[in-house]
């Protein structure tokens, strides 16, 4: 054990891998060795080599380039969209907690319709009323996770609304507010981290199937998702095209994972000065 | 079966080791114990001692990380060591604290009575649940084949205790091991349940090693005593001889810090100082002598269990403790007595009803779909009082009684259906201003409920001060220590988070934060129940301290009778959302009393008190019916006849305030034997 307050080992090289793909994706479009449209019908269904990292696609263009190019919407749908549906559902969950009555059955109600039809069905309702794009598609995505955090900042408020800490602030005459601010919320945060890291990686690849659908970013711009899509009839002769973003998506969800937990371990003043392993 | 001088549980040097993240913790060290048939040990220390532990040790129930060794565990001739997973459910039983934790909540009564006989024993199903019948039976409980059909949630606590001791006893054990048994339940259901094991004792002829907190539920019902400090016996003997003549300082610090019934009001508690040594480093000496007034340069010695009298002590300077007088209590000066001036809170016909489940439900009759309206539950039914400046008003009463609502109400927590209440003269509405706010506080039971784990002190005891307009940027620091000096602790605390205080210091964060604002008003709301005696004695003297120095007024809610008669001036007796009986705490600690009362007062485990005469009751209040009589009648041991079910008792007030709701008149009431020994 180094220190008194050193950073658990997973959220360090959790935090390092997960920098490292954010710096890779902002400057991607610029640092790519091919340009990413640029056709190269000779060099079509290349494996990978010392040239192409990653192989070629059908139209000879480099698979790493394009991954490189299109990690930036991966990470933009991912993030985006569950800060959406946080800054939406945590406040609206906290309120229904606090305000037992009609605001709560009204909350709960509307999130329960919301829940009711399925993510995708309504990723495509709310991009069938515009044409498609990345923004649209994050915020599509987001609403769909509202209800999964407005019910889960609902539950644990409502779990904490019984202690009697927040008794002592209703004696004080503390308002709804202050007492959801700096009473509930503070002691919400770990379900609420551990959650919000999950929700990131199922958004993006919520994001990717809706690109998949044709609803996303649209060729040839080079969406993880809309690339795995466009890999499907060459799976057999160049799985690469495929497994390339798919294995990219995969190592960034496991670390945004590693890193929501580090986080929760972090906060928790209770776990201070022990670390783990 | 080994012959009758043999022990039938023996123990030799038994030492236990946790590993922790802080290193190893000498959980029990050489702890050495003989049971033989048919008697009954108590096995007592605060919180942290080693006595669950102990348990678990002999039940072979530790966890991982637990290094156990022995000379000698034996129970019956067999070696405990490799036999404990046979032994327990068949030869030895187990009685834990909590009923509702240890029942199934999707199995029958009957069932889990049985399942022993039918996993043990080999019964088939039918047999055993017939002979679970015959043991809820034994074990008091009416209507036995009824209870067998029934839920866990249909029966009250007491039923549910009476029901884990049937299943204890199924297998016929011939030793019992009852951890903090009667620890979750009221102090009338816990007499009854006390006067069980003692019954049990004596007709199956089956030893008991219980292990509690309260000294006088083992002087109730145990011959031996072994004492438990950080891990080592410090005292072991007879019962009787050692609350008798404590001749170890522990064993004497925590008889002197308990607050007694039968005492009355007393100036002052002796708490234990410091806390519970560091057992990851233990001391090869005396651990207690850092917190021991005996204390002297031969302490740091190695100390060993001496022969003394009979009883065995840790303690070379066993016989200068014996010899000191026990710091005798002084009675409250009687000019400190009555509290003087106005009424400071007024509170008058207060009623709260909580609705269960929701507000209509829809219900068929007669083929016709209707909407029925939810039933209420009385909690504060028309409920009156008064408590004056600079004084304590004791609110005393089992669960349930609606005490904890009470004091919500009259701090305006909770929206009453009805009811006015003013403070300083002035009206409070139902949504109260920040003056009230500022004047009446509360402080609560649990110490890791009442604090925010994620603010510092600083933080909790500045914000008060902020909001309230007290105090700003350096003043509020400078009032924040001196808030901290208050409630007696060093100004460094105020950097801590609460997880890194012990619970006697929690409660005095959550006292200061409560003074912060000051108010003239405090409800404290069981504010020392979940505190181990010696720290609960400096809490309390604290807390009259400061009554004395700030000149509060409290509202002190407790289920505890010996704390309510060490601190109020004066008594309510609450049952079932009424108060039954009101008046000084002489006159409510004395006959006449209501005989709710009198119960109440009969069944608190005194130290000391043997031969007192015991007034029992039958069930508890959430079985009771309701009645638009007395609400006390169904259990009441006085009841006239048919007056007491049909007409609300009248309420008998005497020259001195005293009053009680009694259909009985009060000559008859002031007939009634005292019922903490002697007259208080």
């Amino acid at each position: 054990m180094l220190g008194r307050r050193h950073l658990p080992r997973t959220l360090t090289i959790g935090s390092v891998v997960v920098l490292l793909i954010v710096v890779l994706a902002a400057l991607g479009p610029w640092i790519t060795p091919y340009a990413t449209d640029a056709f190269a019908v000779r060099e079509r269904l290349q494996a990978p080599s010392a040239a192409h990292w990653f192989g070629t696609d059908e139209f000879g263009r480099d698979v790493f380039s394009r991954v490189l190019a299109g990690a930036h919407y991966s990470l933009l749908m991912g993030f985006g969209a569950t800060g959406i549906s946080l800054l939406i559902g945590v406040p609206l969950g906290m309120l229904a907690a606090f305000h037992r009555g009609w605001v709560e059955e009204l909350i709960m109600r509307g999130v329960d319709l919301l829940i009711s039809i399925p993510p995708v069905l309504l990723g495509l309702l709310i991009l069938a009323t515009a044409d498609p794009g990345l923004f649209k598609t994050i915020i599509a995505v987001g609403v769909v996770y509202v209800p999964i955090m407005t019910r889960l900042a609902r539950a644990v408020s409502l779990s904490l609304l019984a202690e009697d800490f927040v008794d002592a602030a209703r004696a004080r005459g503390d308002g709804a507010v202050r007492i959801l601010w700096r009473e509930i919320l503070p002691n919400a945060w770990p379900p609420i981290i551990v959650e919000t890291s999950l929700r990131i990686t199922f958004a993006i690849l919520l994001g990717s199937a809706l690109s998949f659908l044709g609803l996303g970013p649209q060729p040839p711009a080079s969406e993880w998702g809309l690339m795995i899509a466009e890999s499907r009839p060459f799976i057999e002769e160049a799985p690469w095209i495929g497994l390339a973003p798919g294995l990219c998506l995969c190592l960034l969800l496991v670390m945004v994972n590693i890193v929501g937990e580090g986080l929760r371990d972090l906060l928790d003043p209770r776990l201070q000065g022990r670390g783990h392993g | 079966m080994a012959d009758a001088k043999t022990p039938l549980l023996e123990i030799r040097d038994l030492s236990l080791r946790y590993a922790t993240a802080r290193g190893k913790v000498q959980a029990l060290d050489k702890v050495s114990l003989a049971l033989p048939r048919g008697r009954a040990m108590g096995l007592v220390g605060e919180s942290g001692s080693g006595k669950s532990s102990l348990v678990l040790a002999l039940l072979g129930l530790l966890g991982k990380g637990a290094e156990l060794s022995s000379a000698l565990a034996q129970f019956d001739g067999q070696d405990l060591r490799k036999t404990a997973a046979a032994l327990r459910g068949r030869r030895i039983g187990m009685v834990f604290q909590d009923p509702s934790a240890v029942l199934n909540p999707t199995l029958t009564i009957g069932y889990q009575v049985a399942e022993p006989l039918i996993h043990h024993r080999g019964l088939a199903e039918r047999a055993a649940l017939a002979r679970a019948v015959a043991l809820l039976n034994e074990v008091g409980i009416a209507r036995a084949e009824a209870v067998a059909r029934s839920y866990p949630h249909q029966l009250s606590g007491g039923m549910k205790q009476r029901a884990v001791i049937a299943t204890a006893l199924a297998c016929e054990p011939e030793l019992l091991l009852l951890d903090e048994p009667t620890t979750a339940l009221d102090v009338t259901v816990e007499a009854q349940i006390l006067d069980l094991l003692d019954g049990l004792r004596r007709t199956r002829n089956v030893a008991m090693l219980l292990v509690s907190h309260n000294l006088g539920i083992v002087d109730r019902l145990c011959d031996d005593l072994t004492v438990l400090y950080a891990g080592r016996v410090v005292e072991q003997g007879r019962a009787s001889e050692i609350l008798q003549t404590p001749r170890h300082p522990y064993t004497r610090g925590l008889l002197a810090a308990l607050p007694r019934a039968d005492q009355g009001r007393l100036a002052r508690l002796t708490p234990i100082p410091g806390g519970l040594p560091d057992l990851t480093r233990p001391d090869p000496g005396c651990n207690f002598r850092a917190r021991c007034a005996f204390a002297e340069e031969a302490c740091t010695a190695p100390q060993a269990l001496d022969d003394k009298a009979g009883c065995q002590v840790r303690c070379h300077r066993a016989d200068a403790v014996a010899a000191a007088p026990l710091p005798q209590p002084e009675p409250m000066a009687a000019a400190r007595k009555e509290a003087t001036g106005a009424p400071l809170l007024i509170a008058m016909e207060m009623s709260k009803s909580f609705r269960l489940g929701s507000a209509f439900s829809l219900t068929f009759s007669g083929g016709l779909p209707r909407l029925r309206r939810a039933t209420e539950v009385v909690a504060v039914d028309d409920v009156s009082l008064h408590v004056a400046r600079g004084e304590v008003l004791g609110l005393v009463g089992e669960s349930g009684c609606g005490k904890s609502t009470l004091g919500r109400l009259v701090l305006r927590l909770l929206e009453a259906n009805a009811g006015r209440l003013s403070l300083d003269g002035q009206v409070v509405p139902a949504v109260p201003g920040v003056e009230f706010r500022r004047r009446a506080q509360i402080v609560f039971q649990n110490p890791d409920s009442s604090l925010n784990p994620r603010q510092r002190v600083r933080e909790a005891l500045r914000w008060p001060l902020i909001r309230f307009g007290l105090a700003d940027g350096a003043e509020a620091d400078r009032e924040v220590d001196r808030l901290l000096e208050l409630v007696r602790l060093p100004a460094s605390y105020g950097s801590r988070y609460p997880h890194q205080m012990s619970g006697g210091e929690k409660q005095r964060i959550g006292i200061a934060r409560a003074l912060a604002s000051r108010p003239d008003f405090l409800v404290c709301d069981e504010a020392v129940s979940a505190l181990d005696v010696s720290v609960q004695a400096a809490v309390l003297n604290l807390l009259s301290d400061l009554r004395e120095r700030l000149g509060l007024a409290y509202l002190f809610i407790s289920h505890d009778i010996g704390v309510i008669a060490h601190v109020a001036t004066r008594i309510a007796v609450m049952y079932r959302g009424a108060i039954v009986e009101q008046g000084s705490a002489a006159q409510v600690l004395a006959p006449p009393y209501h005989p709710y009362t009198e119960a109440l007062l009969s069944a608190v485990p005194l130290v000391g008190a043997k031969t007192r005469v015991r007034v029992r009751l039958m069930g508890d209040a959430s079985t009771a019916p309701s009645s638009t009589g007395c609400r006390f009648a169904p259990r009441c041991p006085h009841r006239i006849g048919a007056i007491c079910d049909s007409l609300p008792p009248p309420v008998r007030t005497s020259a001195q305030g005293h009053r009680i709701a009694c259909h009985l008149p009060v000559e008859t009431l002031a007939a009634l034997p005292p019922a903490l020994g002697r007259a208080a």
